[in-house]
């Protein structure tokens, strides 16, 4: 007998889609993919925001002046806002790779692809977040020894 | 015949069926075939894309800022061309169309603008892709082509 759609089975349907996983390395269940949309759009409205006052930044007084090496290390000295370059570092890295991510793996399903894509992903994202937080100190004037 | 053998023969039929089926990236690539939706969705990723790359350049190239002012000039420079302010302007445009679509998706994933669900009826057109959902679309757009000449307007004018 041919199974019919009913309101019953594609309810089940709902709640096993909603109940997607990501095995990250092996089979230990990390996070939800439901969960992993939410950090994707709560990390793009907090980098709108943050991105804006970086553009702000440079706007407020002729755009070449803005670049000049002295006004940029001013810039990098202020605390604020060397903190508030570290959250839009933060918060790219984390939305710009998890896009890459769901991206990669709309391309291919298979399990090992999957896993390479995770660890490639956690890996590149906190390189970036490493090698950007190194010049934020560097510049603010701390010495990394 | 036993009946385990009858459902691999299924089984690899419905496999080659769907490798021939299989377009790979050029059907994922295709923007036209499926209307605007598609076409939003190509573009996000796309645009997503293009501005990941950006972002780690744009570490990579702040980062010339801790060995010195010459460092820091030297690296400058390279957006100081025709082809950098090019860049720069495509930058501008792509990372407004990736937050107005954005905004839209986050609505629209949340179920807000699809339109009520009704009876599919000839000439079956979604009533997802409906008048907000294509307005939205093309704010983006006509907003990223402002983004752009307002960029254009700044660093072709020497950043006065």
């Amino acid at each position: 007998m041919n199974k019919q759609m009913t309101s019953d089975n594609t309810g089940n349907n709902r709640n096993k889609n909603k109940n997607t996983t990501t095995k990250w390395f092996s089979n230990v269940t990390l996070i939800r993919e439901s969960q992993i949309m939410k950090i994707h759009y709560i990390t793009a409205v907090g980098a709108l925001f943050v991105v804006a006052i970086h553009i702000m930044m440079r706007l407020i007084m002729p755009f070449n002046m803005s670049l000049e090496f002295e006004n940029v290390i001013l810039n990098y000295k202020n605390v604020f806002y060397a903190l508030l370059l570290e959250s839009i570092l933060i918060l790219i890295a984390i939305h710009g790779f998890n896009g890459l991510r769901v991206i990669l793996l709309e391309i291919r399903q298979t399990q090992i692809w999957e896993r390479g894509v995770n660890i490639l992903v956690i890996v590149a994202m906190i390189g970036i977040i490493a090698y950007g937080t190194r010049t934020i100190i560097i510049a603010n004037g701390f010495s990394l020894g | 015949m036993t009946s385990a053998t009858s459902a691999k023969r299924i089984d690899d039929n419905k496999n080659k069926s769907n490798r021939a089926n299989r377009e790979g990236l050029r059907g994922w690539l295709n923007p036209i075939r499926y209307g605007w939706e598609r076409v939003s969705y190509w573009f996000q990723r796309l645009t997503g894309i293009f501005l990941l790359v950006y972002f780690i350049g744009h570490v990579y190239e702040t980062s010339s800022l801790v060995s010195g002012p010459d460092a820091w000039a030297a690296m400058l420079e390279m957006t100081q061309t025709i082809g950098g302010h090019i860049f720069l302007i495509l930058v501008i445009g792509a990372s407004t169309f990736h937050t107005i679509n954005g905004i839209r998706l986050i609505f629209t994933h949340s179920g807000q603008g699809l339109g009520t669900p009704g009876r599919p009826d000839y000439p079956y057109d979604p009533t997802s892709v409906n008048n907000k959902q294509r307005s939205g679309l093309w704010i983006a757009f006509i907003l990223a082509a402002v983004a752009m000449l307002y960029g254009a307007n700044v660093l072709f004018s020497g950043g006065e």
